[in-house]
């Protein structure tokens, strides 16, 4: 009996499969032959720069958590030695109060520091938020697009002129996630600043 | 350091305006107002004094060009110095910023010393003393 039914599932998993396939199939002929491939290609060839803001995305908060975290073990740290301090303050029977103080100052600016960090490192929102903003209107482009192509495909609708949506060139992108890469792309402040500088401002 | 000058900080996430002020009051600058977008800006702009500018290119409804462009069209506000702190790296926004007007530009990720050099930089150029 398991092995019937094991064979009747299989056989189910295939069926489904061979409906995808061919579905798949009709898309494509279909999408031909209403000459849509060409349109949404420019959507189309956003989905692997969907895909690198997304791994941005993961590494750039994985980077923030991580440095956060550590800072957070050393601010940890530093209370803790600042405790003890103030312990050995208030037990303290000789006249070292000056060295404590001063040790208790520097343990101080230390944590005041790390909170700076800490402070900076949430900096990932913004960088990550103008990515997902990014993502957003490119999949908003994309499942409009889609709809666009569902009414003109669906049996007994009237054609309708396609109108691509028209992406300005000169948009805002965001954080640049392909410096490395790309030499339209600074890296860093300095090449900024050099940059100015051979303009003249 | 004249800590008299008036800054405002323009950056459509709160979390931005909020490390940008606060490295402003740690190097001493505490007078220091906030707007979300360039419209904002320019409101506030028009009613209040301010001395320097820290904008953001990247804004809904209107961006940090936009808002560059409409202050210096306005004779009471074109002396202003404004410093964009943006995530836009790409050549071209830079150079554009440059021949709108920008006093300077820094790209995020930013330190707090490049804030400072560049704020006290400008501040020189301008005759803050």
């Amino acid at each position: 009996m398991p092995s019937t039914e094991n064979n009747l599932n299989n056989h189910q998993i295939l069926d489904v499969h061979h409906k995808i396939g061919n579905l798949t199939r009709q898309l494509h002929d279909a999408l031909t032959q209403l000459g849509h491939t060409e349109k949404l290609k420019a959507s189309v060839g956003e989905i692997p720069d969907v895909k690198s803001r997304l791994s941005y995305i993961a590494k750039v908060t994985g980077n923030a958590a991580e440095k956060v975290l550590n800072l957070v073990d050393d601010c940890k740290i530093s209370n803790s030695v600042m405790l003890a301090m103030a312990q050995s303050l208030g037990q303290s029977h000789k006249n070292d109060g000056a060295t404590i103080l001063h040790d208790y100052q520097a343990t101080h600016d230390k944590l005041d520091e790390h909170l700076t960090d800490i402070m900076m490192a949430q900096d990932f929102h913004d960088l990550t938020g103008q990515v997902i903003a990014r993502i957003i209107d490119i999949t908003t482009v994309l499942e409009k697009e889609l709809v666009e192509l569902l009414i003109q495909t669906s049996p007994g609708s009237p054609k309708v002129e396609f109108v691509a949506p028209i992406v300005p060139a000169d948009v805002l992108i965001g954080p640049a996630i392909d410096s490395d890469t790309n030499p339209d792309v600074m890296s860093n402040q300095s090449q900024v600043d050099d940059l100015l500088a051979s303009f003249g401002f | 350091m004249n800590c008299e000058i008036k800054f405002l900080v323009v950056d459509d996430f709160g979390s931005m305006r909020k490390i940008v002020k606060g490295f402003l009051s740690q190097i001493g600058y505490d007078d220091c107002d906030e707007a979300e977008d360039g419209v904002i800006a320019l409101h506030k702009l028009k009613n209040n004094k301010v001395d320097f500018i820290i904008c953001d290119l990247n804004m809904p409804n209107m961006n940090g060009f936009q808002l560059l462009a409409e202050i210096k069209q306005i004779p009471t506000l074109k002396h202003i110095p404004v410093l964009m702190v943006t995530a836009e790296a790409r050549r071209e926004d830079i150079v554009i910023a440059g021949q709108a007007g920008a006093a300077g530009y820094i790209v995020k990720p930013f330190t707090k010393a490049t804030l400072e050099y560049k704020v006290t930089l400008i501040l020189q150029k301008v005759g803050f003393k």
